[in-house]
């Protein structure tokens, strides 16, 4: 007898997608909105999209693609809509948004959080899908219909900045102590 | 593979493990050095990037999916019952129809409603702690006032619709029996229901209700008595369900 034998297969499939997923959406919602509440926001949208389409996944192994797909639009689509204000964005409010990490990983990891918010989103984006998705280059390219070289620019260049970053706030710091 | 090829490589895709990129790493140290440093970079990065998730995310994720279903099937009978007026036959559709989402906001629609949010937990099988049961009821206000069922598989304190409540799962002969305990709303009579697949019974009790539900209705009884004999005291007894 299955476990659960009122639920069709259509929900079980989906809800074994939520629960594989929607923790790893939510940090890529996170890092591509830069806030709490909205990143949430997204992956609910996300999953409530996938659900209505979920007949167009044919194969297991392509959900976490499609859903990062279907994320990022829900993501622009949100821009288009209405586009955060600066000040939404800036570092004080990141910081107030940090309350989630302990207290240890404050200081050198805040630094990085806020250098990556920073980032402008042609850098960002791709960096997140290859750190948090752990695509490739091509893959990206796929997703963002650019090429495989123009993404290792902005790969690369995406590091540079954040050390860059990194490094100057550690003068910064320097000098002021 | 030369130098500058490589820190191109390495600074665009640090993970990259083909066979000339390694090679080029192992036959030079200043690459190789650079290498180690990027890695700790990565290591760092990723760290910094580990946002935890919300508490119990992919529960409120499935919650809205479900609720989402039962207004869209609500609004599919609405268009029936504009249909079937227009056809002239409103009015036995209508009451049937009317009937339908006058309940939908009822106690027993909503413990029914808020089972798919929660699927997972009629799939657990392993008995949970006296401790963390009794917590669950504390963390509601209510102290039991004797020891839990044994077979208690999960326990929550959940929203359901307007209500504060405490939702429980039991395994009884291979399946499981969902209690809602509502803290502080006493339905005035003892119900019975059929509902989605779910037999379950309404039953007042203390200053709350208690909603159990399964597959099997003959199911129902016993945790019913069960769960008043930990709430009321072991002295509790009488017809229940």
């Amino acid at each position: 007898m299955p476990v659960l034998p009122f639920v069709n297969t259509r929900q079980r499939q989906f809800e074994a997608l939520v629960r594989a997923h929607s923790g790893e959406l939510y940090r890529y919602a996170y890092w591509l909105c830069g806030q709490a509440a909205l990143a949430e926001d997204l992956v609910q949208e996300t999953l409530l999209r996938a659900w209505k389409g979920l007949e167009a996944l044919r194969e297991a192994e392509a959900a976490r693609g499609w859903l990062y797909t279907i994320l990022r639009r829900e993501h622009a689509r949100l821009y288009e809509r209405v586009r955060p204000g600066l000040d939404e964005l800036d570092e004080e409010q990141h910081a107030a948004e940090m309350a989630w990490s302990d207290p240890e990983r404050q200081g050198s990891d805040a630094e990085l959080r806020a250098a990556m918010l920073a980032l402008p989103p042609k850098y960002r984006e791709p960096l997140l899908m290859q750190v948090l998705g752990g695509y490739s280059c091509e893959e990206i390219a796929d997703e963002l219909g650019i090429k495989s070289n123009a993404v290792m620019v902005q790969l690369f260049r995406a590091r540079q900045k954040l050390k860059e970053a990194l490094s100057e706030r550690s003068e910064t710091n320097h000098g002021l102590s | 593979m030369d130098c500058l090829e490589f820190r191109r490589q390495l600074g665009a895709e640090p993970g990259r493990r083909d066979a000339a990129f390694l090679a080029h790493r192992d036959a030079c140290p200043a690459c190789a050095a650079a290498w180690t440093r990027a890695q700790q970079f990565e290591r760092r990065l990723a760290d910094a990037l580990a946002v935890t998730p919300p508490p119990r995310l992919a529960e409120r994720m499935l919650l809205a999916q479900a609720t989402g279903e039962r207004l869209a099937r609500r609004k599919y009978l609405q268009r029936g019952l504009a249909l079937a007026a227009s056809a002239g036959g409103a009015f036995v559709l209508g009451r049937f129809l009317g009937t339908r989402d006058d309940d939908s906001e009822s106690l027993r629609a909503l413990a029914v409603a808020h089972l798919p949010g929660e699927a997972f937990a009629l799939g657990l099988k392993q008995p949970i702690a006296v401790s963390a049961i009794e917590q669950g009821f504390l963390n509601r206000g209510i102290r039991l006032a004797a020891s839990p069922p044994p077979d208690v598989t999960y326990v929550h304190d959940c929203p359901v619709g307007p209500y504060r409540t405490v939702h429980l799962v039991m395994q009884r002969g291979g399946l499981p029996v969902t209690v809602i305990y509502v803290v502080g709303h006493r339905n005035r009579a003892h119900d019975r229901f059929e509902r989605a697949g779910w037999h379950g019974t309404v039953v007042p009790l203390r200053a709350g209700t208690l909603v159990a539900m399964a597959a099997n209705p003959e199911l129902l009884a016993g945790a019913v008595r069960d769960w008043r004999r930990s709430l009321d005291g072991p002295a509790a007894g009488g017809p229940l369900a």
